[in-house]
C-alpha cells in the first residue's frame, strides 16, 4: 500500500479548516455579529430618537424637500420613496448591518444602523 | 471523487454546526409598550411563547388596574375610604386591597427613620401634587405647610390589629405614591413566574424589575441623566433584581426661578433639597421604590446610614453640583454613559 | 488463581495509551499562553493508532488517556478532567464520522486537522455552557480554533512521516 503524505481528501479538509479561521474572526470578533439592532435618523442635522429595527413599521419623515418614507421590517430599513430627484436612497434598498448608512441628501435625511453594544434593553428615570 | 467531495462539505458543515453551537441566540425578544391606567409600561420578554407574551399583558394590566383603583390617592376607592376612616381615631376593617401596603409601608418607615413616610397625604395634596395636572404654583403658604407639619403625621400613629386599622393622629393621610409602583411590580413579577416567564423586564415609569437574562448575555438598563437629555449611566442586571430611579425632574413645576418636585422631605413639608436624582438596585420592588424616595430625601449627607438600615446593597445619588455618591459595590456596577467622567464621592461599603 | 486472559490487542492498547498519557502528563507541565491551549501532541498516538489499527484501538486508547491522565494528574473529575473529557469525546466522534466517507480515506493529516479542531471546540463549548458563560469567552474561540488548526496540521504532518517511514 502506497501512501501520500498528503492525500488529496487531506488537501480538501485543509483549505476548508483555513478558509473556517477568517469567518471564525468576523463572527467571534466584531461585537455586532454584523447585523445593527436599531436605526438613528438624522433630519436636517437633528437625531431623531434611537428606532429599534425588531418593530416593523413605516415612518414618514418630513426633509427639507418633502417626505420620505423609510420602511422598517424584519431587522432591515430602508427608503420607500424620497421627493428626491436621483433616487439613490430608494435604490440602495435594504440596510441592516452595523454601521451601514443611508443617506437622501437632497432630502436632508440620513440614517445609520448601530449594534447592540450601545443598546440597552430599557431605562431607569 | 465528486461524491467524497460532497461528503467534505457535510463534514465541514458538521464541524461548523459544533463552532456555531457556542453562538448567541437567534433574537427571541419580544418588547412592547402598554399604556393602562395612567403608566406606560414597557415590557420586554425573552424566550416566551405567544401564549405567554398574551398572558403576561393580561398580568401587568390587571395589575395596573387594582393599583390605579385600589391605591389612588385623589380618586375614590379603597385608599380614598380608609383615608376618610383614619380620619375618625376608630378601629375599622380596613379594606384587603390597602392592608399588605399599610403592614409593609410601617415597617420600611421605620427603618428609614421616617424619611419614607406615606403618612404625609395631606403635604403632598397641599403642595397640590394630587391632582393628574402639575400645579402652577405659587407653592403653600409658609404657615399652612409649618401647621401641618406640626402635627407630626407618621406610620407610627397606624395601629393594625387583624383586620383592623386605626390611627391615633387624625392628620395621618395615606399616599403610596412612593410605594405602590414598586408593591405593583413585585406582583407583576410573581404572576409572571407563575405563569412560567423567566426572563423579562417590567418597567413601568422608568422604575422596574428584571428577571433572567436577555439570552446569553445580562439585561442592559440605561439610568437617565438627570441633568440633561441623555444617559448617565448603564447597569447589567442578572437574575433577579429592581432598579428604581427617583429624580425631581418627574414631576415637578416652577415658580419664580424656583423647582418644586414632588417628593416632599417630611421634616421640612418642603420639597427635598440638594439632590437630582437616587438610582437603587435592591431584590425587592417595593423596597427599593421607598429605598429610593427616602435616600433622596436623606440627601447627600445622610443617605449610607438610610441606605444601610433599609438593607440596600447598591445605591447611586446625583446632588445638586453634578457630583455622584455612591458605594463602592454600585461604582463596580455602573458604566458611565456621560462624555466626561463624573466627579464621585464613595461612601463606605454597603 | 484466575488471570484475566489478555489478547494482543489488549497489550497494544496499553502501550499505546501509556505512550499518549506519557506525552499528555509531559505536556500538562509546559507553559501555555491561554487557559486550553496545548500542543495536543498526545493526538499524534491518537491518529497513528487510527491509521495502522482502525477507530476502536484509537478510541480506547484517548479514553484510557483521559481518565488514567487525569487520575495520574489528580484532577479526575475535575473541571479540567470534564474539558478533557468532552474535547476527546468530540474529537472521535468527528473521527468517526470522517470514517463513515466513502471513497478514498483521509490521511493522517486530514484526520489530525479534523480532530484536533473537533478537540477544540468541544472543549471550548463544555468551558462556556459549565463554567464561564460570558459572552468576552467567545473572543477567545478563534484563537484557540487557530491554534488548534496549526497543531492539529503539524502532528499531523509528524504521523504522516511515522507512517511513511514505517512503510
Amino acid at each position: 500500500m502506497k501512501t501520500d503524505l498528503i492525500t488529496r481528501a487531506d488537501w480538501l479538509v485543509i483549505a476548508a479548516a483555513i478558509a473556517l479561521l477568517p469567518w471564525l474572526y468576523s463572527a467571534f470578533w466584531s461585537d455586532n455579529r454584523g447585523v445593527g439592532d436599531e436605526v438613528h435618523i438624522v433630519v436636517d442635522g437633528k437625531e431623531l430618537p434611537a428606532i429599534s429595527l425588531q418593530q416593523d413599521q413605516t415612518l414618514t419623515i418630513q426633509g427639507s424637500i418633502g417626505p420620505s418614507v423609510v420602511k422598517i421590517a424584519d431587522g432591515r430599513v430602508r427608503f420607500l420613496s424620497s421627493p428626491c430627484r436621483g433616487q439613490q436612497c430608494v435604490h440602495s434598498g435594504w440596510h441592516q448591518h452595523n454601521g451601514e448608512f443611508a443617506a437622501c441628501l437632497p432630502n436632508r435625511i440620513a440614517m445609520l444602523i448601530t449594534g447592540s453594544a450601545a443598546r440597552f434593553d430599557t431605562f431607569s428615570y | 471523487m465528486k461524491r467524497r467531495g460532497k461528503h467534505l462539505v457535510l463534514l465541514i458543515l458538521a464541524a461548523l454546526l459544533i463552532a456555531g453551537c457556542s453562538r448567541p441566540q437567534q433574537q427571541r425578544l419580544h418588547h412592547a409598550q402598554l399604556f393602562s391606567f395612567g403608566t406606560l409600561v414597557d415590557i420586554s420578554l425573552w424566550g416566551a411563547s405567544p401564549a405567554q407574551v398574551e398572558e403576561a399583558e393580561r398580568i401587568i394590566h390587571r395589575q395596573l388596574q387594582i393599583m390605579h383603583n385600589a391605591w389612588h390617592a385623589w380618586q375614590p376607592g379603597p385608599l380614598t375610604a380608609t383615608n376618610q376612616q383614619l380620619r375618625s381615631g376608630e378601629w375599622f376593617v380596613c379594606p384587603p386591597a390597602v392592608m399588605p401596603l399599610i403592614v409593609q409601608s410601617k415597617q420600611l418607615y421605620r427603618r428609614s427613620n421616617g424619611l419614607f413616610n406615606p403618612a404625609i397625604g395631606q403635604l403632598v395634596s397641599l403642595w397640590g401634587f394630587h391632582s393628574d395636572t402639575l400645579p402652577q404654583g405659587p407653592p403653600p403658604a409658609a404657615t399652612a405647610i409649618a401647621s401641618l407639619l406640626a402635627q407630626n403625621p407618621g406610620m407610627d400613629a397606624v395601629s393594625v390589629d387583624g383586620q383592623r386599622v386605626r390611627s391615633t393622629n387624625p392628620a395621618v393621610q395615606l399616599d403610596f405614591g412612593a410605594f405602590a409602583k414598586g408593591y405593583a411590580i413585585d406582583r407583576i413579577v410573581e404572576k409572571l413566574v407563575d405563569a412560567g416567564i423567566g426572563n423579562a423586564i417590567i418597567n413601568a415609569g422608568g422604575d422596574l424589575r428584571a428577571i433572567g437574562r436577555h439570552g446569553d448575555r445580562p439585561w442592559r438598563i440605561g439610568i437617565r441623566n438627570p441633568d440633561r437629555p441623555g444617559l448617565l449611566a448603564g447597569i447589567e442586571l442578572a437574575g433577579d433584581e429592581s432598579v428604581f430611579t427617583s429624580g425631581d425632574y418627574e414631576r415637578f413645576y416652577e415658580y419664580g426661578g424656583t423647582r418644586y418636585h414632588h417628593i416632599i422631605d417630611p421634616r421640612t413639608g418642603y420639597p427635598a433639597r440638594g439632590v437630582r436624582s437616587v438610582t437603587v438596585i435592591h431584590d425587592n420592588a417595593a423596597e427599593a421604590d421607598a429605598a429610593a424616595t427616602a435616600l433622596f430625601v436623606a440627601g447627600p449627607r445622610d443617605w449610607y446610614p438610610i441606605a444601610r438600615q433599609l438593607d440596600i446593597k447598591y445605591a447611586m445619588l446625583v446632588d445638586d453640583k453634578g457630583t455622584i455618591h455612591m458605594n463602592p459595590a454600585m461604582a463596580a456596577r455602573v458604566q458611565f454613559e456621560t462624555a466626561d467622567q463624573p466627579e464621585i464621592i464613595l461612601s463606605k461599603e454597603l | 488463581m484466575n488471570t484475566l486472559a489478555t489478547t494482543a490487542e489488549d497489550h497494544r492498547i496499553a502501550l499505546l495509551a501509556a505512550l499518549a498519557i506519557t506525552i499528555h502528563i509531559a505536556e500538562s507541565a509546559l507553559p501555555s499562553p491561554l487557559p486550553g491551549i496545548k500542543p495536543g501532541l498526545a493526538n499524534i498516538v491518537t491518529i497513528a493508532t487510527l491509521c495502522i489499527y482502525g477507530l476502536r484501538t484509537a478510541a480506547w486508547v484517548v479514553m484510557l488517556r483521559v481518565v488514567v491522565g487525569s487520575l495520574l494528574l489528580g484532577t479526575f473529575l475535575s473541571p479540567t478532567f470534564a474539558l478533557s473529557f468532552t474535547g476527546a469525546l468530540a474529537s472521535l466522534i468527528m473521527l468517526g464520522a470522517a470514517r463513515l466517507i466513502p471513497g478514498q480515506r483521509l490521511g493522517p493529516v486530514g484526520y489530525s486537522l479534523l480532530a484536533a479542531m473537533a478537540h477544540m471546540a468541544g472543549q471550548f463549548i463544555a468551558a462556556y455552557w459549565l463554567f464561564i458563560p460570558h459572552p468576552a469567552l467567545l473572543h477567545l474561540f478563534p484563537i484557540l480554533m487557530t491554534a488548534a488548526v496549526l497543531f492539529g496540521l503539524v502532528s499531523g504532518i509528524i504521523v504522516a512521516a511515522m507512517l511513511k517511514h514505517i512503510q
